[in-house]
């Protein structure tokens, strides 16, 4: 894993599987969902970190976290969801009233918030598709971590998530089952882990944007079929030579945290404005959401997964001062982890859960932890955004008089 | 000019001021009776001041200033009114100031920020605005208090400026402007530290938006005292979802055994419980006779009163039941008269969507101005089932249906069936023809569902009016802008002329 016995002076060579996972992220109904569906296996889509991947993972079936990607204008989402709520959602209505999801088998909607649960709605009223077992539900989620929410979400798997997939479907959702989908879930965990481990490196050889494709590419598509070329791709990363122009291109190292992101392009402008993404914890991203699911034999396997997903999650839709302090700490831990310079903290425009925790993050992480700080609201497609560029080159500036003036970090 | 209603132009009594520029005469009765209740508001005012303690929160706290408008915020809601309908009022507003002094002299009397007694700040539980008070029914040696109800919920109902100071500072510290100006306002109060500190815990629940979830997260910091949080399921219709709702009230109860040291005392929950049944069968009732041609207890007469009694209040202050039986009596004697509330009912409204708090008299001025009769709106269109008085078991159920249909919260959350569906429902039901569709541009909730009621509304055959506000940001959508939306559908779509001319347009953007 270390580098430092490498040449200097030497360009870093593009991913030789980038283009092929950046291709994987142009549809949601790409080329890997296509063949796992000819192979027979049902396609189940959802929206939120709240519902633990595995159990949808089952044989015979796998998740798919929906998004809009090159979605165009939205005005149809805006009518139905007026110009005041969460583009994401509004990019999932307009996709949707496209036919985008027609391919789908299922959807587990998960009401993890208003907007989202709306975005539901209107996309069943509307019809998703009418493939002969479709069915779409709208299921409730904890906002606790407690063991009442560990209990809760077990009930909604069992009862609204393996019910249907058993009746409509006949999918196994045995323990066994679970434990198999459970042990995938971890090895694609495990390899998206070993490439952020060179994240931490002083000159990294994989870059945020890279980074997150990869990342993205394991919510949006079945899990299996990724395995081979993330492999490949850590082998090659174990080898690949960083980019002698790091210190010019990169003024800053920077970790990324807020709310969903499923824009590789938003990192790669930041990247290019100066700052180079080492870490996020965002939706759609790395931390938590890829944190390996370890089992043990004594406690049945649906118990562990919620109990896993209802402990660790990171959302700012999660009460009690005990959790809100713990996300500081988790964020300012990866930051020490990865040798992050200062955060990003990114709200998509009009998210309430975000729109606060960004806030509060914005004061509470700089003047109790002592990072540096920027604070950014965004729309769903903000690629090419001159003003996103220039708060991070700001940004950086800033972060490097505090250096030359011996500030904080 | 007199006692007939409509008989004179409301419109000039707005002359660009704070207040009107004259009393309403409603013949000589009327006007009597309206100047000694008048009267009566600002005794409970004085008697309230006599209070050393009072007088020291008065002084210390910026927000107390908006209580000099509760003349005029009764006045307002009482506009045009006659006969029994100005009685009703009357004795729900009225009891609505009462009961709020007491409020906040239970606040004050704690307070450390003016010396208050420490002895009784540890006995107080403080809730959360928009929260059901009902656990509380338990516990009868504590007193429940919804600190941010005096500040921010009332401050923007009394005037229609009172919080925008609060608002500037969450949006000077950071939160975007888009958000719902309620939990903004409560956060920026927190932020300048201008809430009495009082209570040896506090219950919040995530009602009624995620915006109000996360700004209690914020305000905590201020406040150095334990907390529990009731996870109340969005999804709460579904039967997955009744247990986990019941288990945290088990949950919220013993965190305030815990803190406070006291037990929970099943004879005083299922008393107030009783009280709170026989409230809910008398609001029944009420809903009965406003499906009738001659309905009595709506518009303004129904909505505020309704939060205070559903949920401050909880079935356990007897004198809201008391005081509904007497305006029950008053609505029965009215219905037989059959008596109108306005001079023409040329419409029958159901109020949908969460009302504009700087606006809480707009239902007055629709039945004034267009004889649009609102008839019940979407706030107190809460839960009326009537629940346990003697099961243990289900007296956890019963709360934690009554935490998730709380009365902002029980449309707004809990899927299409309750938000858009049951609305039709209503519309059958208390035949209206006109849907008042309050449009909170801030409200995340709400608005997703824009598109589907314009669909099933024209399917239906509904007029949906449409009136876009900013619950407590009048400097967005103003009164004015909100009169405008209805007044543009009435002549353009329906080209009707209204009742009262004078009420058209009116000069209140200086008003309280």
């Amino acid at each position: 894993m270390v580098n430092s016995k490498r040449k200097k002076g030497v360009r870093m060579k593009d991913l030789k599987h980038l283009e092929y996972f950046e291709n994987l992220l142009q549809e949601t109904n790409n080329d890997l969902v296509r063949e796992a569906q000819g192979e027979g296996r049902k396609a189940i889509g959802y929206t939120c970190y709240q519902i633990p991947e595995p159990v949808m993972n089952l044989p015979g079936c796998f998740s798919l976290r929906l998004s809009a990607p090159r979605v165009g204008g939205i005005e149809m989402g805006t009518y139905y969801m007026t110009s005041m709520t969460c583009e994401y959602c509004r990019a999932l209505v307009e996709r949707n009233l496209e036919g985008g999801y027609r391919f789908l088998d299922g959807i587990i909607a998960a009401a993890s918030c208003s907007q989202l649960a709306d975005a539901h709605e209107n996309m069943e009223q509307h019809g998703i598709t009418d493939k002969e077992g479709f069915f779409i539900e709208h299921v409730d989620t904890p906002m606790k971590s407690d063991e009442n929410a560990v209990n809760h979400i077990k009930t909604i798997c069992e009862k609204r998530i393996f019910k249907p997939l058993k009746e409509n479907y006949g999918i196994d959702t045995s323990d066994a089952a679970l434990r198999k989908a459970v042990e995938e879930h971890n090895e694609v965990c495990r390899l998206i882990n070993a490439i952020g481990e060179y994240r931490k490196l002083g000159n990294p050889p994989i870059t945020g944007y890279e980074f997150a494709v990869l990342t993205l590419a394991t919510y949006t598509c079945p899990k299996d079929k990724l395995v081979k070329k993330l492999k490949e791709t850590l082998k090659e990363i174990k080898t690949r030579e960083p980019d002698e122009n790091y210190k010019k291109k990169y003024r800053a190292r920077v970790l990324v945290a807020g709310s969903e992101m499923d824009d590789p392009e938003y990192i790669k402008c930041i990247e290019e404005a100066g700052a180079l993404v080492i870490c996020d914890r965002y939706c759609f991203g790395q931390n938590p959401g890829r944190n390996e699911i370890i089992l043990n034999d004594d406690e049945d396997v649906l118990t562990q997964v919620c109990r896993q997903n209802v402990m660790e999650n990171q959302c700012p839709r999660y009460m009690g001062q005990q959790k809100i302090k713990s996300r500081k700490d988790y964020v300012d831990k990866l930051a020490k982890e990865y040798k992050a310079d200062g955060l990003i903290y990114q709200q998509m425009k009009f998210c309430n859960f975000w729109g606060y925790e960004r806030a509060a993050c914005s004061h509470i992480m700089r003047d109790e932890y002592g990072w540096p700080v920027l604070s950014l609201d965004r729309p769903y497609v903000a690629a090419n955004s001159g003003q996103l560029r220039t708060r991070v080159q700001a940004f950086v500036e800033s972060i490097e008089i505090k250096k030359i003036q011996g500030g904080a970090r | 000019m007199g006692k007939k209603m409509n008989s004179e132009p409301l419109g000039t009594l707005y002359n660009g001021g704070v207040t009107k520029k004259r009393r309403e005469w409603r013949g000589v009765k009327d006007t009597w009776y309206d100047y000694t209740r008048w009267l009566g508001n600002w005794g409970t005012m004085a008697k309230f001041m006599l209070n050393v303690q009072n007088l020291k929160g008065f002084f210390r706290y910026r927000w107390m200033s908006n209580f000099l408008s509760v003349p005029d915020f009764v006045d307002r809601h009482t506009e045009g009114l006659r006969g029994p309908q100005l009685r009703i009022a009357h004795k729900e507003f009225d009891f609505i100031v009462a009961h709020a002094t007491g409020t906040i002299a239970n606040l004050f009397k704690g307070d450390a920020n003016i010396g208050g007694d420490p002895e009784w700040s540890k006995k107080v539980v403080i809730f959360d605005e928009n929260m059901m008070t009902h656990v509380i029914n338990g516990f009868p040696n504590l007193t429940a208090v919804t600190r941010e109800i005096p500040p921010i919920y009332m401050g923007s109902v009394m005037r229609q400026d009172g919080i925008l100071h609060y608002l500037d500072v969450a949006e000077e510290y950071g939160v975007p402007s888009d958000v719902c100006p309620m939990p903004a306002g409560e956060l920026g109060l927190a932020i300048e530290d201008d809430y009495p500190q009082v209570g040896c815990c506090i219950i919040h629940c995530n009602t009624t938006c995620d915006g109000s979830l996360m700004g209690n997260g914020i305000e905590d910091r201020r406040f150095d005292v334990p907390t529990f949080e009731v996870a109340v399921p969005i999804r709460y219709t579904d039967d997955e979802t009744k247990d986990y709702a019941a288990q945290e009230i088990r949950n919220c109860i013993k965190f305030i055994e815990d803190v406070t040291g006291e037990k929970f005392d099943w004879d005083a929950y299922f008393k107030a419980m009783h009280t709170f049944n026989e409230e809910t069968k008398l609001f029944l009732e009420w809903l009965d006779v406003s499906k009738t041609d001659y309905p009595q207890v709506v518009g303004n007469n129904v909505a505020l009163y309704r939060d205070a009694y559903y949920q401050v209040a909880g079935g356990r202050d007897p004198g809201f039941l008391k005081n509904e039986q007497e305006i029950t009596e008053i609505m029965h004697k009215a219905y037989e008269a059959k008596t109108p509330i306005v001079s023409e009912v040329r419409h029958r409204a159901i109020l949908w969507g969460v009302q504009a708090q700087y606006y809480s008299a707009f239902p007055a001025w629709l039945q004034n101005c267009w004889g649009i009769q609102p008839l019940i709106d979407m706030l107190s269109l809460t839960s009326t089932e009537i629940y346990s008085e003697d099961d243990k078991e289900q007296a956890m159920y019963d709360l934690a249906d009554l935490y998730a249909k709380e009365n902002m919260r029980n449309r707004s959350e809990g899927g299409y069936q309750v938000g858009v569906e049951d609305l039709w429902r209503f519309c059958e039901e208390f035949r209206a023809d006109i849907v008042i569709m309050y449009e909170h541009i801030a409200c995340k909730a709400m608005t997703g569902y824009h598109g589907l009621f314009e669909e099933e509304g024209r399917k239906h055959g509904v007029h949906i009016i449409w009136v876009p506000h900013d619950l407590m940001d009048p400097r967005t959508v103003s009164r004015e802008e909100m009169r405008q939306s209805v007044n543009q559908y009435m002549h353009t779509i329906l080209h009707e002329e209204p009742l009262d001319a004078s009420l058209e347009s009116i000069n209140d953007g200086e008003a309280w």
